[in-house]
C-alpha cells in the first residue's frame, strides 16, 4: 500500500475528527462536502487550452506559451486552477477526456500533476495524447478536439487543443469557455462554523441518502441535518437490524420433496405454506418491508451490495428459509470484518448448496465454488494496483491472479464438508428431521462414514496456495497423522483458516472490495484515487485491522468524489438498479399499504422486477444481475447497471412509475393471508397543487426533492404544460403528471 | 460519414421530434452507397435477399460428451466403450440402447449417436426434434468448437510462448470470449454487434429496428461500436404490446398527449451527462421500436411453451415482419441457461436438450412455412464444454467446467448430416476428440486428468463462416475488424464448408 495514500486518508479522517470533537456528539458540523471547480487555463483571447510539449516545460513559463497543435502519442503540459488537493492525492485523481467533433470521447492518461512553484492556484497537469479506453479509433490529427478534467466528481471548463493542427470544427461548440491565468481566484480556506451544528448542506444531504439508503425521506433528511453525515454514520453501525416489527421472517425447514400440505394447493397448512417455504416470497416481502421503513437503513443497503457480490439466487436455492438464513450471515459481517465473512460464506449451506461446495471430495473434487470464491468474491482475474488499475506484464497483457492450477489446490483444501448431520444436537442446532440442515455451518466429513478412516472425504495431500508479493504461506503440507476422523477434522479446519488467510491477505483484496463497494453506492467509474483511497481504509482501518468494512463504508460514503451538492463530471454517477429506482420513488412518496398505513412489502405482482430484470433473490446466476465491468454500448463508460437497461426493460421501468403513479396496483391475491400491496401517497403534493396553480411549487419541490435541486430550466419548462394540461382543480392528477414526468426521466434513471 | 447513428438520435431526440422515423433519419445520415440504394430501389427490403443469423447460447457451459456420442465400436478412434469407461463407473454415461443414431461420412461413416432428448420421446414433445433434420442434411455438427487465439496442441498448450485464452475455464471470460470472438485480451463489442456496424448502412439502410435483438436481454454478443440492439420480451408478449409504454394510449389527447410530448421532449435535454445520454438513448430505441411494431404478426407452427420455445416463437414473429420492417438482414440472439450442471446432470440434461431441440424444430419447421428456411441459418454457442471424468457420483452426478465442446448449425442452407471441424494442427486425431484421460485432446496431464478438450476449431473461425454466409464483405480490413484473430487460421472455409 502506498504509505502516502493511507497518511492521506487518516489526514481527512483526523480533520473531521477534530471537527466532531469540538462540535459534541451530536451537534457536530461536517466539513463543507463541496470541492471547488476545475479550471482549465486558456488563452486570454480564446477558449485554446494553454498547453506546451512537455519537453518545453519550465524552460517556457505560462505566460510566454504560443499557440499550437500536439501530434497524438506526445507528452504535453495543460494548466489547471481551482484544485486543493488533499496531501498524497495524485495523478490518479484526475481524469482528461478528450471530444472529437463526432462526438466520441477519449481518455487521456494524467501522468503528473503539480503546483507551480510561486502560484498557489495554477497546476500543471502533464496528459499523454493517446488514448487509453481504447473503444473508437484514436480522432484523426486534423484540428482541435474538445478536451476538459475532471476531478471529485467535478468538471472544468471545456477547452480547444489542437490536434495534429489548429482549428477546425469541434462538437458542442457551445460549451467551450476561455479562462485565463489569473481569472480565478482561489477558494478561501475552510473556516468550521462552530454555531452551526449538523450539516447543512441540503443537496449533499439527499445525494447522501441515495447512496446510504434506499431512498431519501422527510425524516432521514431532518436527521442528518441535525447530527451529521458522521454521526449518522456512527448512529447506524449501532442500529438494530432488521428493525423493530420487521423480525425475519422463519418458517420451517421443510424437506427437499415438497409434503402434501405444502406443495401450493389449496389445502396447504397453514395456508400459502408452499408459497412461504419453497419460493422467495417471504425474504422478497420482508426485504421491501425493510427498505421502506427500516430503521437500519445503511446496514440494509450495504448487505444489498454485498448480496450482490457473494451471490446465491433462489433459481437453485430451493426455500426462503435458506435464503434467510444466507442473508443473516452477510448482514452480521456487513459492518464486521471481511475475513470473518469469507470465512463464514465458505461454511454457509445455502452458499455450499448454491455452488457446490458441499459434497466435493478428494475422489470427486468440484471446481466451482473454489474458482468463484477467488474470481468474484475477493481477488478477481488480474493483479491489481493499490488503485485498482490492471497491472500488466511487459507485453502489456494483464497478469493473471492465479491459474488453473491455484483453482485446483483450493478445490482440494475445499473438498469433504457437507451439511450439518442429524442426530447432533450440540453441533447442529437447528437441525429438523427430515430436511437437509440449512442453518448451522458446514462440517468436515458430515457426510462420510465415520465407521472407517478409509472413507474420508477431505484431501490430504500436500497443497499450493496463492503466491504474491508478500504472502506468508503459500503451501499446506500433507497431513501426517490423519489416521482419525478427529485429526483430519483439526487438519481440514487449519488448512481451511490459512486457506482463507492466504485469499484475505492478497494485495487485491482492497482494491476489489473497495470498487465494488463504491459502484453499489456511488458511482459506476471511480477515480482510482477515489478506489485507492478506499483500498486504504480496508487494508488498515487506523488501528491496524485490515478487512474493517465499518472503515470501508466510511471512506466509500464520506470521499470528497462522493461529497457535494452537485456532480458536473458527465462521467459521474450510476444508472439506478431496478430495486433502488422503485424505492427511491416510493419512499419519496409515503409508501404505504393498500388500505394500512404501512405496505407488507408486496409489490403488486413481483412481476414488477421481472420486467425490469432484477427480481430480488433470484439473480440469474452467480454473476448477478449485471456485472462489475459491463461498458455501455457505443460509449466509453464502465455502467454495470445497463446491463439490464435494454430497450425492454427500459419501458418497463416507465410503466412501472406508471402503475405506481397513476393506477395505484390492485392487490391480485386473495385471502386467507392475503398481502396487503403497496401504493403511494401524493396528498402533500396535492395541497402544492392547489396552492399555486402555475404548478411552479410543486415543481420546486419535486425538484428538490428527487433530482437534490438540479432540475434544469429546460426540464421546469418542459413539465409546465404537462402540469397544467390538467385543471387546476384536478390537483390529484396534477402531481400524478409531474411525479411520473419526472420519474420517468432519463434524469432520475441516474443516481448522481 | 462522420456520424454514428447514436450521434443522430441523441441530436434529434428520436421520435421526440414529431416520430421521424428511423428509416427516414437513416436517409438522411447520407450512409448509402449507390449500389445500396439501387438495390433499395428495385426490390423490397426484406425480400428475396433477406438472411437472418440465430444465435442458440447454452449459458453456463454445455456438456456436449453427452450430447454427440460414440455409438459404434471401431477401436481406431474412439468408441462407444471408450466413452462408458470414462463415464459409466460414476453413472454419467448415457446407455447406448438410447441414442439416436447418426451417420457421420467423414469419420469413414461410422455411426455416433445423439442424446435421446434430441429425438422425438422428449418430454412433452410437439414434434421430432432436431435429430431427424441430421438425416436430412439440414443440420450439422461441429465438433470440438471453443475459445482459442491460435491453434494449439498439447504440446503447445503446456508452453507459455504460446497464446491461450485468458482464464479459460471461467464462466463470465469464456463467454465474453465467444460472444467477442476475442480470446486474447477482453474486448468490448461482440461479433454480432461488429458485423452489424459494418452491415447496417449498406443491407439496413432504412431498417425500422437495429439489425439485432435480442430476445434474452443485454448481451456482449449483440453490442458494436454504434449497435445498440433491441431487446424485448419473448413470445408471452405480443410484438405490438412488448415495448408498449403505458398511460398514453394509442391517440393521446389533451394531458395524455402533453404527458407524452413532454416524455419525448425530456429524453432531449440535459444529455452533457453521459449516463443521461445513455439512458435516453436506449429510451428512444425503444420508442421507436415500438412504433415500428404495433401490427403484429403471428407464427403458424406450434412451438413448445418453454422459455426458448417463447424466445425463438418471437424471432419468428419478427423475421415475418421483415418486409414491414425493412430489413435485409438480421441476427438474433436467443438464450436457454442452466448448462452449468457440477450436480444434477442427468435429469438437468433430459429437460434442456428436450427444450432447445423441441423449439429449435419447431423454428425450422415455421420458418419452411414461411418460405425463408434457406435463408435463416440457427448455430449454437456455449462458454465452454465440460470434464468427460465426471464429478461427484450415482444421482448427483455431474461435470466441471473444460474448454472445447460440439455446435450444431442448423437451416436450408446448411450442408448437414455430417461433421466438420478440424484435425490437430499437427495433422494428427480425427474430428472427434478422443475420450482419453491424459491423452493428446486433454489439457490435463497424470492420475487426476480430467478429460478437458482443447479445441481444434476455434469461435472465431466458427463464426466467420456464419458471417461470410450472412455477406460481411470477405476485404481484409473488415475481417481484420470483425475477428482480429482469424488470420490465425489459415484454411478455414475449406475445412468449414458447412455453409455456402
Amino acid at each position: 500500500m502506498d504509505s502516502r495514500i493511507s497518511r492521506a486518508v487518516r489526514l481527512i479522517t483526523a480533520s473531521l475528527v477534530v471537527i466532531f470533537a469540538v462540535s459534541g456528539l451530536f451537534a457536530q458540523d461536517d466539513a463543507d462536502p463541496n470541492s471547488p471547480t476545475p479550471v482549465l487555463y486558456t488563452f486570454a483571447d480564446s477558449a485554446r487550452a494553454l498547453a506546451q510539449p512537455r519537453r518545453s516545460f519550465g524552460r517556457i513559463e505560462p505566460s510566454e506559451i504560443k499557440p499550437q497543435a500536439f501530434q497524438p502519442g506526445s507528452r504535453i503540459v495543460v494548466y489547471a486552477g481551482g484544485l486543493q488537493p488533499m496531501e498524497g492525492e495524485g495523478a490518479n485523481a484526475y481524469r482528461v477526456f478528450a471530444v472529437d467533433a463526432s462526438g466520441h470521447q477519449f481518455r487521456y492518461p494524467v501522468l503528473d500533476v503539480a503546483r507551480r512553484p510561486n502560484s498557489r492556484n495554477v497546476f500543471a497537469v502533464t496528459l499523454q495524447l493517446t488514448d487509453e479506453i481504447r473503444y473508437w479509433n484514436a480522432p484523426e490529427p486534423d484540428g482541435d478536439i474538445t478536451v476538459y478534467l475532471t476531478w471529485r466528481g467535478l468538471s472544468s471548463n471545456r477547452v480547444r487543443l489542437g490536434l495534429g493542427e489548429m482549428g477546425g470544427k469541434i462538437k458542442d461548440e457551445g460549451l467551450v469557455r476561455s479562462a485565463p491565468l489569473g481569472s480565478i481566484a482561489e477558494r478561501p480556506a475552510r473556516t468550521v462554523e462552530q454555531n452551526i451544528s449538523g450539516y447543512r448542506w441540503a443537496g449533499d444531504r439527499l445525494r447522501f441518502l441515495e447512496q446510504a439508503t434506499f431512498g431519501p425521506t422527510s425524516a432521514l433528511d431532518n436527521r442528518i441535518r441535525r447530527i451529521g453525515l458522521r454521526s449518522w454514520i456512527s448512529e447506524q453501525f449501532e442500529a438494530q437490524y432488521p428493525s423493530v416489527g420487521n423480525a425475519y421472517p422463519i418458517f420451517p425447514l421443510q424437506p427437499g420433496t415438497p409434503p402434501v400440505l405444502c406443495d401450493g394447493g389449496a389445502d396447504d397448512v397453514p395456508a400459502n405454506c408452499g408459497r412461504d417455504s419453497y419460493s422467495m416470497y417471504q425474504p422478497q416481502t420482508w426485504f421491501f418491508r425493510e427498505a421502506f421503513y427500516g430503521e437500519a437503513p445503511l446496514k440494509h443497503r450495504v448487505t444489498w451490495a454485498l448480496s450482490q457480490m457473494w451471490v446465491t439466487s433462489g433459481v437453485d436455492v430451493q426455500q426462503g428459509r435458506h435464503m434467510i438464513e444466507y442473508q443473516k450471515v452477510i448482514s452480521n459481517n456487513a459492518f464486521g470484518n471481511y475475513r470473518n465473512l469469507m470465512k463464514q460464506m465458505t461454511l454457509n449451506p445455502t452458499m455450499g448448496g448454491y455452488l457446490d461446495m458441499a459434497g466435493s471430495t478428494r475422489t470427486n473434487p468440484n471446481e466451482n465454488y473454489a474458482r468463484e470464491i477467488m474470481q468474484l468474491f475477493s481477488i478477481g482475474l488480474f493483479m491489481l494496483n493499490p488503485d485498482g488499475t490492471v497491472q500488466v506484464d511487459t507485453n502489456g497483457d494483464p497478469i493473471p491472479t492465479y491459474t488453473q492450477d491455484g483453482v485446483n489446490n483450493l478445490t482440494k483444501v475445499l473438498t469433504g464438508w457437507s451439511f450439518c448431520p442429524q442426530n447432533q444436537p450440540t453441533l447442529c442446532p437447528n437441525q429438523a428431521v427430515g430436511t437437509v440442515n440449512y442453518i448451522d455451518p458446514m462440517v468436515i466429513n458430515a457426510a462420510a462414514n465415520q465407521s472407517n478412516i478409509a472413507n474420508n472425504r477431505h484431501d490430504l495431500t500436500a497443497k499450493t496456495l496463492l503466491s504474491y508479493p508478500g504472502a506468508t504461506t503459500t503451501s499446506l503440507p500433507a497431513c501426517g497423522n490423519c489416521t482419525t476422523f478427529a485429526n483430519v477434522a483439526t487438519y481440514a479446519g487449519n488448512s481451511l483458516d490459512q486457506a482463507i488467510d492466504n485469499i484475505f491477505y492478497h494485495p487485491n483484496v482492497g482494491p476489489f472490495v473497495g470498487r465494488f463497494m463504491i459502484q453499489h453506492l456511488v458511482t459506476s467509474d471511480p477515480t482510482p484515487a477515489y478506489i485507492s483511497r478506499v483500498a486504504a481504509a480496508f487494508n488498515d482501518n487506523g488501528a491496524g485491522v485490515r478487512g474493517d468494512m465499518r472503515s470501508v463504508v466510511r471512506a466509500v460514503l464520506l470521499d470528497p468524489e462522493a461529497r457535494g451538492d452537485v456532480k458536473t463530471d458527465p462521467n459521474f454517477g450510476k444508472l439506478r438498479e431496478p430495486v433502488l429506482y422503485a424505492t427511491n420513488i416510493l419512499r419519496a412518496f409515503n409508501v404505504r399499504g393498500v388500505s394500512t398505513p404501512q405496505s407488507d412489502g408486496y409489490m403488486y405482482a413481483r412481476g414488477e422486477f421481472s420486467g425490469m430484470a432484477q427480481v430480488p433473490f433470484l439473480a440469474p446466476t452467480v454473476f448477478n444481475f449485471f456485472p462489475p465491468d459491463y461498458g455501455i454500448p457505443g460509449t466509453t463508460l464502465l455502467g454495470p447497471e445497463f446491463a439490464i437497461m435494454t430497450t425492454g426493460t427500459a419501458i418497463q421501468r416507465t410503466n412501472f412509475v406508471w402503475r405506481f403513479i397513476f393506477i395505484s396496483p390492485p392487490v391480485p391475491v386473495a385471502p386467507p393471508n392475503a398481502p396487503s400491496g403497496t401504493i403511494v401517497d401524493l396528498s402533500d403534493l396535492q395541497a402544492l397543487s392547489a396552492a399555486d396553480s402555475t404548478g411552479d411549487l410543486l415543481i420546486e419541490e419535486l425538484n428538490r426533492r428527487m433530482l437534490h435541486g438540479t432540475m434544469s430550466e429546460g426540464m421546469k419548462t418542459t413539465l409546465r404544460p404537462a402540469i397544467t394540461a390538467y385543471a387546476s382543480t384536478d390537483t390529484l392528477n396534477r402531481a400524478r403528471q409531474a411525479v411520473y414526468l419526472i420519474a420517468a426521466s432519463s434524469q432520475y434513471q441516474v443516481q448522481r | 460519414m462522420n456520424e454514428t447513428r447514436r450521434d443522430f438520435l441523441k441530436k434529434t431526440g428520436g421520435c421526440a421530434l414529431g416520430m421521424v422515423s428511423l428509416a427516414t433519419q437513416m436517409h438522411h445520415l447520407g450512409t448509402m452507397s449507390a449500389m445500396a440504394q439501387a438495390t433499395i430501389d428495385s426490390q423490397p427490403l426484406g425480400g428475396e435477399n433477406y438472411k437472418a443469423l440465430v444465435l442458440l447460447y447454452w449459458a453456463g457451459g454445455n456438456d456436449s460428451n453427452n450430447m454427440v456420442i460414440p455409438n459404434h465400436s471401431d477401436s481406431a478412434v474412439s468408441n462407444y466403450s471408450a466413452y462408458a469407461a470414462a463415464r459409466g463407473g460414476q453413472g454419467l454415461a448415457i446407455p447406448q440402447a438410447s441414442l439416436l443414431p447418426i451417420t457421420v461420412p467423414r469419420i469413414n461413416s461410422l455411426t455416433y449417436g445423439l442424446h435421446p432428448a434430441l429425438g422425438p420421446t422428449a418430454t412433452g414433445a410437439i414434434n421430432g426434434g432436431i435429430h431427424e433434420l441430421y438425416g436430412l442434411g439440414k443440420l450439422a455438427i461441429v465438433s470440438n468448437v471453443g475459445n482459442l487465439v491460435r491453434p494449439l496442441t498439447k504440446a503447445q498448450y503446456g508452453q507459455s510462448a504460446f497464446q491461450k485464452p485468458y482464464q479459460l475455464f471461467s464462466h463470465s471470460d469464456q463467454t465474453n470470449q465467444a460472444q467477442t470472438g476475442v480470446a486474447n485480451t477482453q474486448a468490448f463489442t461482440g461479433w454480432g454487434g461488429r458485423i452489424s456496424d459494418r452491415m447496417t448502412p449498406s443491407q439496413n439502410p432504412t431498417g425500422l429496428l437495429p439489425m439485432i435483438t435480442s430476445i434474452s436481454g443485454a448481451q456482449l454478443f449483440t453490442s458494436g461500436q454504434t449497435t445498440l440492439p433491441l431487446a424485448i420480451a419473448d413470445s408471452a408478449t405480443p410484438l405490438n404490446t412488448v415495448l408498449n409504454p403505458q398511460g398514453f394510449g394509442t391517440a393521446p389527447t389533451g394531458a395524455a398527449l402533453a404527458r407524452l410530448n413532454a416524455f419525448n421532449s425530456l429524453r432531449t435535454q440535459d444529455l452533457s451527462s453521459n449516463y443521461i445520454a445513455a439512458a435516453s438513448h436506449v429510451t428512444d430505441l425503444a420508442m421507436q421500436a415500438n412504433s415500428a411494431l404495433q401490427v403484429s404478426q403471428e407464427t403458424t407452427v406450434p412451438f413448445p411453451n418453454t422459455g426458448i420455445g417463447r424466445q425463438l416463437r418471437q424471432v419468428a414473429r419478427l423475421i415475418k415482419k421483415r418486409i414491414d420492417l425493412n430489413v435485409n438482414r438480421q441476427v438474433f440472439y436467443v438464450q436457454i441457461g442452466g448448462f452449468d450442471t457440477h450436480t444434477g446432470q442427468l435429469a438437468q440434461q433430459v429437460n434442456l436438450y428436450g427444450q432447445f431441440s423441441q423449439a429449435m424444430r419447431s423454428f425450422y419447421d415455421e420458418m419452411t412455412v414461411q418460405g425463408v428456411s434457406n435463408e435463416v441459418t440457427t448455430f449454437s454457442l456455449s462458454d465452454f464444454g465440460r470434464t468427460l471424468n465426471p464429478a461427484g457420483t450415482g444421482a448427483t452426478v455431474g461435470s466441471d467446467h473444460a474448454w472445447g465442446s460440439h455446435m450444431f448449425v442448423m437451416g436450408g442452407s446448411v450442408s448437414g448430416g455430417d461433421f466438420y471441424g478440424s484435425l490437430r494442427p499437427d495433422g494428427t486425431g480425427n474430428y472427434y476428440p478422443t475420450l482419453q484421460f491424459a491423452g493428446l485432446d486433454d489439457t490435463d496431464n497424470g492420475t487426476g486428468a480430467r478429460g478437458r478438450w482443447i479445441p481444434t476449431t476455434s469461435v472465431d473461425q466458427y463464426a466467420s463462416v456464419m458471417a461470410r454466409w450472412f455477406g460481411l464483405p470477405q476485404d481484409a480490413a473488415t475481417l481484420e475488424g470483425v475477428f482480429p484473430n482469424l488470420d490465425n487460421f489459415p484454411g478455414t472455409f475449406s475445412q468449414l464448408n458447412f455453409l455456402p
